[in-house]
């Protein structure tokens, strides 16, 4: 990826995300959350990580956004409040967020040799056929366990999901 | 494009995320903004297992479990949204101060419908 698709990319990213924090309306920044995701898969499609980007697009806007903006219609009603934060709440948002990035920044100017140095990955690293090979694998290094782990959790939260907003049977 | 932009990077997303956390005032405002900052250590991940590769396979797809879990939540997390709607009629984090039934003489407690 050149320095100018990153930059365009990252510009949008940020963007995107802002909005999703500020936007009045969570609707909108329902939006904005699925721009920031797409923006970020394609910096992965950049670094090389195909699979991941996929994964991306499917699983957080396919998903998770869509999960979200249903919520969000059923739960919201034409003339709700607008809920607005407070100043002192603004600044102190503000304020941790900056001391964050901050703080980031300096770590990241003194990682020295962390950052120099090893070449790039493989061209083939995050392509369907390592990634799967890796996530099924059962030898060394292989994740098929951790793997199906995942699977019995993603398994518990979805009954545990339906146990808890499911309507209760003493309502009409 | 270097490690140290894509790091830059996923701090700033971070950030925003942490001042969403602190000033969304909405609940399901505030469950984006956790997905911002989880999908920015996951931008880190990415751009470890690409610029500084010992395994980088595994680093791409250390990603995709973090994709999985933060699925899991997010599943949890609106279900709760949706009941607590259904209860209270109301998702305004200043008002909501407790997770069980609301109290009927409770200032801010919701009819049932």
């Amino acid at each position: 990826m050149s320095d100018a698709a990153f930059a365009l990319t990252a510009f949008f990213m940020v963007a995107a995300a802002l909005w999703a924090v500020t936007a009045n309306n969570v609707l909108h920044a329902a939006l904005g959350l699925i721009a920031a995701f797409f923006a970020t898969a394609v910096l992965y499609l950049g670094l090389r990580a195909e699979f991941l980007a996929v994964a991306q697009v499917l699983v957080y806007i396919g998903g998770v956004v869509v999960f979200v903006v249903f919520t969000i219609l059923l739960t919201s009603r034409l003339g709700d409040e607008i809920l607005r934060p407070s100043l002192w709440r603004v600044l102190l948002g503000v304020l941790f967020a900056g001391a964050f990035f901050a703080l980031g920044a300096l770590m990241l100017s003194r990682a020295g040799d962390l950052l120099e140095g090893a070449g790039l990955a493989p061209e083939e690293y995050g392509s369907l056929m390592a990634v799967g090979n890796k996530l099924l694998g059962m030898g060394e290094g292989g994740l098929l366990l951790p793997f199906e782990v995942v699977s019995v959790l993603l398994l518990a939260c979805v009954i545990g999901a339906i146990a808890v907003a499911r309507k209760p049977e003493d309502d009409e | 494009m270097t490690l140290e932009r894509c790091l830059l990077l996923a701090f700033a997303l971070f950030a925003i995320g942490v001042y969403g956390a602190l000033t969304r005032r909405h609940l399901v405002g505030l469950l984006i903004s956790i997905e911002l900052m989880l999908n920015a250590a996951n931008i880190n991940l990415a751009a470890f297992a690409h610029f500084r590769p010992g395994d980088a396979t595994g680093g791409a797809t250390f990603a995709l479990f973090t994709i999985a879990v933060a699925a899991c939540e997010m599943a949890a997390a609106l279900s709760i949204v949706v009941a607590m709607y259904r209860r209270r009629r109301n998702l305004d984090l200043d008002k909501l101060r407790s997770l069980r039934e609301p109290i009927e003489a409770e200032p801010g407690a919701g009819k049932a419908p």
